[in-house]
């Protein structure tokens, strides 16, 4: 059973099948469900995304008429037209055509599946069968498929990062170029990746360098028995003599000039295109949106209570008395240091500067699923869709993890992250369905455990990346 | 000025004319058992000043009290609202919604109720249905009049003794309606109290016309289905020497039928609470036309329907509703109690009685949703949710009009948004526990006793959570720099 199940998972074709007919398996689960029963399988995103596709397409179903075809019509829809524009299928009438839109998502689960084996076989130099072992992990997800085939829309953000990393490591710098812009428009988060890719982007590595050694950097088979020490001194010899200009010179690379314009021209030329077919609810929904939300209601953010008792004291203003509640007293009067304020700090230095200089020079993979995981874990609103965002790199990562290779510690890991989390949902639940007050300590202080759990694996992965154990 | 007063009592309670006794400018008699209706018409120039310069830059301004107890109705007076303060408004044109007036004005009379502008606090009623609704509506959980008491004390009986025991009954009101329009450029103001022993003894100011009747049901030939019959004495003070008999009839919008709601919260409440209603009969008041049973909600902004969520009709079936009819829009689906001003939303919606013949009790539910609230000592809050008005609206024949009749009222939220040949069969509210028509739910919140550590807490934890992680970056660096795929590979290359 165990190595039928392994065969299985093994080989191309058995795995992408398995996961094919998992994701068509609940889509058809779930269409029975929602035709079935009052509790919907189908997630409200996806009721969103269609409303706003069917918003931007048919002016009949637009309660107001006269205005123009948006899908800013939709309350709710924060995300890029072309997210409407995809999903133009699922407008067309019937159930086969409105579900159109899950199977875009389910199949660009797979095509990002195919994209991970991809990379670890011609990047990490892993044999197909250990590929799609890694793989699996990705497609045969139950988290991922039910995701995907609920209707959200995280799959495609799937696919964009595995085919950066992909066009990336293949040296295909315009077409990563477009990714990187392509998705940045699509969710922003991607823009955390910028760096990564431009630091491991060196004239060495990209085999444009004037200096030796180009062949054999790029072919990975450097054979040259320069102890650790001595690569070490010769480094720092260079930076001596090297002058600042130098440096930056040498930094300048047309492969970098080419990646940042061809990314810029991509974000800006879409978000041109867009604000002038639907103005200024795109750049309000879209972008703005994220500025100015409050994030007060609970999720697993260490920033969500604080988010939450500030918002509040912030809007209590003094002509409302009477029925609504007492105005905040001193208690919450602003505390000498406002770390929400900030919190942008902590999260972009390490997930745009400090991860990706350490490690991107070492582990592109790693080192994109430690920044995500930093951005997300720092992040001041966090819900189990971002989990998503990292979860596509983990089979990159794990090959070479400790988390695998010391399976005491790889449990561990996984026992604390799920057991933070259902800490957390258990006070969720209390608070959302029973209506207890357990926003603190409870809820605060199961976000703050799930946070240093983070921080912690987080921490490994760093480690991981810079080799020191193994 | 002028004033109407009405009486109106069963037909067992029924008194004899001769123990009537009218006077030159008053009105006596034994004791009655009615319920009371006392209209007083104002010109504006009768009005204090802030009240005039508010009404003109008015076009329409209607205001609706209806009481949180729950009564029973007698007489004509039997349309129902959800127990609380509504107020409807058309601004005269040129007229500035952002103006603090109304607001100020409303805060005058009522008391602390949380209004700011037109602007900020009332929603817009649709204008693309039926052209009779104004252009702007607000409610507050106003339980009692005891400010409008104090305020029309003030103006209205500076010497009289009298005059303020009258006022003074108000707190007794089942509701109050105050009405303007430009058209008419007068102020109608209308009481109405439920029954009870009350004395008779009237007395009128000789500038004022007053006019008093004692009505009982009555069914005069060729009453018509939709018509109110009644018969009793009516008496113009100062004019009239004795009281003349009267028989008549006139088109009702609203009536009662003989079955009765009760509406609770399902517990436990959480964050989404579900509003219950259970309604003891499924049988619609008239077999000849078509009529539909309606809740017509009005949701303080803390508590709000997703429009959304309504829109599925094996969900909707499955609470026992057939389809969302209106809701105040837009309603924000994800801000804050505290980050807004709008008073909140009103919703109505069709339910779907069981099919069968029989008159059986049955229930339906109204799933709706909670906002955070600021923070508040104890982690709870208390908030008040109106129980609803449920109606069997009705579609008379054809060619039925309902013309202004003498005790129907007119603006009261819902009867907008239905055609002008509806009438309104109300399904009474039975109380809850306590007597009373308002909800109280306790609203989960952020303790506030435990704020001080939050921020400090967070603060430390953040910067914890970073160190540790910058510190195992650090280690990486210092150990090997950049690196780069040589100098890493060299140090796998070490270890083996």
């Amino acid at each position: 059973m165990a190595t039928a199940l392994s065969g299985l998972i093994s080989r191309p074709i058995p795995l992408f099948t398995a996961a094919t007919l998992l994701r068509a398996g609940m889509l058809l689960y779930g269409l029975w469900q929602d035709a079935n029963s009052p509790l919907k399988y189908t997630d409200i995103d996806y009721l969103v995304f269609t409303d706003a596709a069917r918003f931007t397409f048919s002016p009949s179903s637009s309660s107001s008429s006269l205005s123009s075809l948006s899908p800013y019509t939709r309350e709710t829809y924060r995300y890029t037209p072309l997210l409407a524009w995809l999903l133009w299928p699922t407008t067309l009438p019937g159930t086969f055509w409105f579900s159109s839109g899950k199977a875009l998502f389910a199949a660009a689960d797979l095509l990002a599946g195919y994209l991970i084996t991809l990379i670890l076989q011609r990047h990490m130099r892993m044999p197909a069968d250990r590929a799609c072992r890694f793989a699996s992990i990705w497609l045969l997800n139950p988290m991922v498929a039910t995701i995907s085939t609920r209707g959200s829309s995280e799959g495609l953000m799937g696919v964009l990062v595995t085919a950066l990393l992909w066009a990336v490591l293949e040296r295909r710098v315009a077409l990563a170029g477009v990714l990187l812009g392509l998705g940045v428009h699509f969710k922003i988060y991607p823009f955390i990746y910028a760096p990564a890719v431009v630091w491991w982007m060196d004239a060495e590595r990209m085999g444009t360098s004037p200096s030796s050694r180009p062949q054999l950097v790029t072919k990975r088979s450097s054979g040259r028995e320069k102890k650790k020490g001595e690569v070490r001194s010769s480094q720092t010899k260079t930076a001596q003599t090297s002058t600042l200009q130098q440096k930056i010179t040498a930094f300048i690379t047309p492969q970098r000039i080419q990646l940042t314009l061809v990314s810029l021209a991509t974000f800006l030329g879409l978000n041109a295109a867009m604000y002038a077919a639907y103005g200024t609810p795109f750049l309000t929904h879209t972008f703005l949106h994220h500025v100015t939300r409050i994030d007060h209601r609970h999720n697993f953010s260490p920033y969500n209570v604080l988010l939450y008792l500030t918002s509040a004291s912030s809007s209590s203003s003094p002509h409302l008395l009477g029925s609504s509640p007492a105005p905040l007293s001193s208690s919450t009067s602003p505390p000498s240091f406002r770390i929400e304020s900030v919190a942008f700090v902590p999260q972009l230095l390490l997930s745009t500067v400090l991860i990706p200089l350490v490690g991107a020079k070492r582990d592109l993979p790693a080192t994109m699923l430690a920044q995500t995981f930093a951005f997300v874990t720092f992040n001041k609103v966090c819900t189990s869709q971002y989990f998503l965002w990292y979860m596509v790199l983990l089979p990159l990562y794990l090959p070479t993890s400790s988390l695998l290779h010391r399976p005491a510690r790889g449990l561990a890991a996984l026992a604390l992250w799920v057991a933070a989390q259902a800490l957390w949902l258990q006070q969720g639940y209390a608070l959302e369905f029973l209506g207890r007050s357990t926003f603190a300590p409870g809820l605060w202080a199961a976000s703050l455990a799930f946070f240093l759990v983070n921080c912690w694996i987080l921490g490994v992965v760093v480690e991981d990346i810079g080799g020191a154990s193994a | 000025m002028r004033q109407r007063i009405t009486f109106f009592h069963r037909n067992e309670h029924g008194i004899e004319p001769t123990s009537l006794e009218v006077g030159d400018r008053s009105i006596s008699g034994p004791d009655l058992v009615v319920a009371r209706e006392h209209r007083v018409t104002l010109a504006v120039e009768e009005l204090p000043a802030e009240l005039q310069e508010l009404l003109r830059s008015s076009n329409e301004l209607y205001i609706r009290w209806s009481t949180p107890r729950a009564l029973e109705s007698l007489g004509p007076w039997t349309s129902r609202l959800p127990p609380g303060l509504h107020a409807f408004y058309t601004p005269q044109k040129g007229e500035v919604l952002e103006s603090l007036r109304l607001c100020t004005q409303l805060r005058t009379v009522f008391g602390d109720i949380d209004c700011s502008s037109p602007a900020e606090s009332f929603t817009t009623l649709p204008n693309d249905r039926f052209s009779h609704s104004t252009a702007y509506q607000y409610f507050h959980t106003l339980k009692s009049l005891s400010n409008f008491t104090t305020y029309v004390e003030q103006y209205a009986c500076v010497p009289k003794e009298k005059c303020k025991e009258r006022v003074e009954e108000l707190a007794n009101a089942v509701s109050l309606d105050l009405s303007y329009d430009a058209i008419s450029h007068v102020v109608k103001i209308t009481a109405v109290w439920p029954e009870a022993h009350q004395t008779l003894s009237i007395n009128s100011h000789p500038d004022h016309r007053t006019e008093v009747g004692i009505l009982t049901p009555d069914t005069p030939p060729h009453l018509e289905p939709h018509e109110l019959g009644v018969t009793g004495l009516l008496t113009v003070l100062g004019e009239d020497t004795k009281p003349s008999p009267v028989l008549f009839s006139f088109p009702a919008r609203h009536k009662d039928t003989e079955s009765s709601f009760s509406s609770t919260f399902l517990k436990p409440w959480g964050l989404h609470p579900t509003m219950q209603l259970h309604i003891d009969s499924s049988k619609p008041p008239s077999d000849d036309v078509r009529c539909s049973l309606h809740a017509y909600l009005t949701l303080p902004r803390f508590i709000f329907a997703d429009k959304y969520q309504l829109n599925d009709e094996l969900f909707l079936s499955s609470k026992n509703l057939t389809a969302l009819r209106y809701m105040t829009q837009p309603v924000d689906l994800e801000a804050p109690d505290y980050a807004m001003k709008l008073w909140g939303s009103s919703v109505l919606l069709e339910l779907q009685p069981p099919a069968g013949q029989d008159a059986e009790p049955w229930t339906a539910e109204i799933p709706l949703h909670l906002r955070y609230m600021s923070p508040a000592a104890g982690g709870y809050t208390n908030i008040d949710v109106p129980s609803p008005a449920v109606f069997w609206a009705c579609t008379a024949e054809d060619g039925t009009q309902f013309p202004n009749s003498p005790f129907d009222r007119v603006n009261l939220g819902y009867d907008g948004l239905f055609g002008p040949r509806t009438s309104f069969w109300h399904v009474k509210p039975a109380p809850e526990g306590d007597g009373s028509l308002m909800h109280q739910i306790r609203v989960p919140v952020l303790d506030l006793d435990m704020s001080k550590w939050i921020s400090t807490g967070t603060s430390a934890v953040v910067l914890l959570g970073f160190a540790f992680v910058v510190f195992k970056l650090l280690s990486v660096y210092l150990k090997t720099g950049y690196g780069s795929q040589k100098s890493a590979k060299e140090t796998q290359k070490k270890k083996q």
